[in-house]
């Protein structure tokens, strides 16, 4: 798609004005103006203070937000214009906003800001999610140094996090990624994250803004292109991310953000990932898991129903995804719970790589595999819960740990599923 | 500026015979820096004798020479007086320090300790340790705001104050113009004071500028106060104190906002700069004889200018760079045209620093200001048509380098060019004198949302002038909003050309790089 129709008239009249950028820091929003302001101003308290000589800009890419969202943003904005403003600024800082002419979509703003960075030239293009309430001044450095300063291509954070928060992550995400692409990214879904003008050349034309995995899931589509674009990736520690309460009805949507995104990407990157073996560390600048120990309330009894009745609800389903040996040991499980429940890292790999081979290969419409991808995930969720719950943070991480080197282990298995089709079994 | 008899050192009958060029040029007035018999350990303000000429540049006969050819011309000229402080070879100062019962002795200010006015900053960093010096003859300290072979004069004293009335009026009937008043904020000190703006200063310049009234009407005092704009407004009191003063914090800023490619630094330092009263006036520089002096500047803005403007600590001098105009911009006559197209159309008067209008370079080379003091460069001959003495005797050194050396910057090649930075600054002369809207008119900042274009409105009685500055080395779109002017046709200044009538819309212009725009605005 061409960069005309992604930028809307309006938009690049703003952008002509901006003109060539230093760095650039996109934030997405809808109807975001409880968390806004105070993201917006960390944002900018942190360019003045790290990058006071550059040419900076924040971006705004709205989803048609009715509660002021885009003027809260805009009042960001530092420069000789209106009243003087309590910061001191060697240089404009502008902050433009723009709605685009559609449903709110992840990708459509990314692709707005990816399009945006490129035309003004941008060095280093830092993203920013518009509910990180905890955010600080100081992630601005930690984003966009290591790009701006230091060449590298893709900034992925780290984030200290309640001990049970992201289990799509620690579970499925993050072991996955490191399992294929053979790198420990501990967010594959970056919430905030920043890349270079190499990538933002890469990926201005890329397939991925006309794919369902792209318009929901950019993050993840980034991720993995910097992943197998060889990049020079660096983890930067942000701290607290700050909680957003998702309940099991948020589950189906996650997972079309997240694992759909990562299945399409690792088609499109196959021949990449399946020579990849040996597991390199990358540099980052803290630690590169942290935990908090906060008391968790999490309704047990529901997510085990939610499991079971899925494997039962799901089972012609789930038998066209899934080999019989795997439902058979899903619809086992359904039987217990407690301490008698049986869901094993290895089972749970299994279930994982049988998803991913299937979306690739089709079997069924793509969206009814991630669908059907929940139960199955509740179930995990389930288990490691159960497991952990008494955990100490060491063992937590330990725990984790072992899941990856499962994920690691059985990718044979996954080559052999995934290229079953080539060869025409 | 030229040597009339060969000793190496410019003089008042060589500049008499160079004033053609500068008519020709089109300035209206000459600012002649100090000229006074000296020991020069200070470039001469250091003054030893308030009522003669350093027989360096001639005899008073050479100046009156000098000021009778400049008032046939139409040139009016100011000259540099420094009330502060004289040399310490001053006859006064030498009376002063010789007896603490010496006629003269409240003439100077003395101590018995080195702790009084400690709230006074020190103004050279780089040399001074202290706004006191100790003084074996006198057996106290005697206080100096700058060189400590300055001594400052003690201006409670009314016999002070009385004399260098009397100085002034000498040289005011010998037909000098105005003064250029050096380091006026320092006159009097007050305990517990930075001893910088006092109302004792203040009323120290009212009674002079009364009595000038009184005496010379239609003369004027031109103050060098390097101050914020709030308190250099001071220096206007009602009209009863200076009639201009130099815009300081404008400068640095401009050279900022020209890096940055943004108009932030120019339009906020004007938007703080309170209106002064209707007969007076600002004086916008880009260059002078001393460093670009970044005290009005906030530290983060002073860091970033040594690191753009003076990367080589040798440019450095006191809190300030020392270079010309032309090797500041890299020689780049885009810049060079765009900077001077801003002093000449903001509010003030444009005063420019000889060989700036040909681009002449420096020698960083040269100790404390002097490698912008070099000789003009007339020609490409001998000493640059400077002067016939041996090159060994001059009294600085000629730029040499292939860059900036006489034979390739020089006035007698760039008067033969119609497109020299000579023949471009002549013409930038006349279009600003075709109008008086640049010296009287009122300013009006457009604010485009594009911060790298600087537009303001220029406004004197019905006529309206547009300027527009792309202060970016790239190529700029901007969309002006004009809707006051609706109707009317901009007619460019320097080629005057029509460009399309103002409609309902944003009015849309394209500028190249650091290129500008001077509109008339018409009705027609």
């Amino acid at each position: 798609m061409a960069d005309e129709d992604i930028l809307s008239d309006d938009l690049l009249r703003q952008l002509m004005s901006v003109g060539e950028t230093d760095i650039l820091v996109g934030i997405h929003t809808h109807n975001n103006a409880k968390t806004i302001g105070r993201v917006v101003q960390a944002v900018r308290e942190g360019l003045l203070k790290h990058f006071p000589r550059e040419r900076v800009a924040i971006l705004n890419v709205d989803g048609g937000s009715q509660d002021g969202t885009t003027d809260l943003v805009r009042a960001a904005a530092i420069s000789d214009v209106g009243d003087a403003t309590p910061f001191y600024a060697l240089r404009t800082l502008h902050c433009i906003s723009s709605q685009y002419d559609s449903v709110p979509s992840a990708g459509k703003a990314m692709h707005i800001v990816v399009a945006a960075s490129d035309l003004l030239r941008v060095k280093a293009c830092a993203i920013v999610a518009p509910e990180s309430f905890e955010i600080q001044p100081d992630w601005m450095n930690r984003l966009l140094r290591p790009i701006y300063g230091e060449h590298y291509d893709f900034v992925a954070p780290v984030y200290s996090r309640q001990r049970f928060d992201g289990m799509l992550v620690t579970n499925l995400m993050y072991p996955m990624t490191r399992a294929v692409y053979g790198k420990p990214i501990r967010e594959p879904r970056p919430g905030e994250f920043a890349f270079s003008d190499r990538l933002v050349s890469d990926l201005v034309g890329h397939e991925l803004w006309n794919q369902d995995a792209g318009r929901l899931g950019p993050e993840v589509c980034f991720t993995v292109s910097a992943l197998a674009d060889d990049a020079r990736i660096f983890q930067t520690f942000l701290g607290p991310k700050g909680h957003v309460d998702q309940g099991p009805a948020d589950l189906v949507p996650a997972l079309r953000q997240t694992v759909a995104p990562l299945f399409w990407s690792m088609e499109a990157t196959f021949d990449w990932w399946n020579t990849i073996g040996v597991l390199q560390a990358l540099p980052s600048d803290g630690p590169e898991y942290e935990v908090s120990m906060d008391p968790v309330h999490v309704d047990l009894t529901r997510l085990h129903q939610m499991f079971t009745s899925g494997v039962t609800d799901l089972q012609d389903v789930l038998r066209s995804i899934v080999s019989a040996s795997t439902l058979a040991q899903l619809q086992s499980a359904a039987t217990n719970e407690g301490n008698n429940f049986q869901y094993t890292d290895e089972l749970w790999v299994k279930v994982v790589y049988e998803f991913a081979a299937s979306y690739h290969r089709s079997v069924i419409n793509r969206d009814h595999i991630i669908q059907a991808l929940a139960p199955l995930y509740r179930g995990r969720a389930y288990a490691f819960l159960t497991e952990n719950l008494k955990a100490s943070k060491d063992e937590l991480a330990m725990h984790i740990e072992s899941l990856c080197q499962t994920f690691e282990r059985q990718k044979p298995y996954l080559l052999e599923l995934w290229t079953a089709q080539e060869r025409g079994s | 500026m030229y040597d009339s008899n060969g000793d190496g050192i410019g003089d008042f009958r060589g500049l008499a015979q160079k004033l053609d060029y500068l008519r020709e040029l089109g300035i209206t007035a000459i600012w002649v820096m100090p000229f006074f018999p000296s020991p020069l350990r200070d470039d001469g303000y250091d003054i030893s004798d308030y009522t003669s000429v350093h027989p360096n540049y001639g005899s008073l006969d050479d100046l009156k020479v000098f000021l009778d050819a400049a008032r046939s011309r139409g040139i009016r000229v100011i000259i540099e007086l420094v009330l502060n402080h004289t040399s310490d070879q001053h006859p006064w100062f030498q009376e002063s320090r010789s007896s603490v019962d010496s006629p003269r002795r409240d003439w100077y200010v003395w101590s018995d300790t080195d702790t009084r006015y400690h709230g006074a900053r020190i103004i050279f960093l780089d040399t001074e340790m202290s706004n006191w010096a100790w003084d074996p003859v006198s057996k106290a300290y005697y206080w100096h705001r700058f060189f400590s072979h300055q001594p400052d004069l003690n201006y409670d004293n009314p016999a002070v104050r009385e004399e260098m009335w009397n100085v002034m009026k000498f040289w005011l009937e010998l037909g000098v113009d105005g003064f250029r008043l050096d380091a006026v904020p320092y006159l009097v000190e007050r305990e517990g004071t930075s001893c910088e703006n006092l109302p004792e200063t203040h009323a120290v310049i009212k009674e002079l500028r009364r009595r000038l009234d009184e005496d010379f009407p239609g003369r004027m005092l031109l103050a060098e106060a390097n101050q914020w704009p709030a308190d250099l407004r001071a220096y206007f009191g009602d009209g009863d104190e200076f009639h201009m003063a130099f815009h300081f914090p404008l400068m640095p800023r401009m050279f900022m906002g020209l890096k940055l490619e943004d108009r932030k630094p120019i339009t906020e330092i004007l938007q703080q700069t309170p209106a002064i009263p209707d007969p007076c006036q600002w004086c916008l520089f880009l260059r002078n004889h001393d460093e670009l002096t970044l005290e009005m500047v906030t530290d983060m803005e002073r860091d970033y200018m040594y690191d753009e403007y003076a990367h080589d600590k040798g440019m450095r001098l006191n809190l300030g760079i020392r270079r010309r105009l032309a090797p500041l911009l890299d020689n780049d006559r885009r810049r060079i045209e765009l900077m001077n197209g801003m002093l000449f159309s903001l509010p003030g008067t444009p005063v420019m620093y000889y060989g700036d209008e040909i681009g002449m370079g420096d020698n960083i080379f040269l100790g404390d200001r002097n490698g912008v003091r070099t000789p003009m460069q007339w020609d490409g001959g001998w000493n640059a048509g400077f002067s016939a003495a041996d090159p060994e005797s001059l009294y600085a050194a000629l730029i040499l380098n292939p860059v900036y050396g006489y034979q390739a910057v020089n006035v007698a090649s760039q008067k033969r060019l119609q497109h020299s930075l000579l023949s471009w600054t002549r013409r930038l002369l006349q279009v600003r004198k075709s109008t008086p809207i640049f010296s009287r008119g009122s300013i009006e900042f457009l604010y485009p949302a594009n911060h790298r274009v600087l537009a303001y409105v220029r406004k004197l009685g019905r006529e309206t002038v547009l300027v527009v500055n792309n202060l970016s080395a790239s190529a700029q779109a901007v969309e002006l909003d004009l809707s006051e002017f609706k109707g009317n046709i901009l007619v460019e200044m320097f080629g005057r050309n029509i460009f399309p009538r103002i409609g309902e819309l944003p009015y849309l212009l394209t500028l190249g790089p650091y290129q500008f725009y001077w509109f008339r605005l018409r009705r027609i």
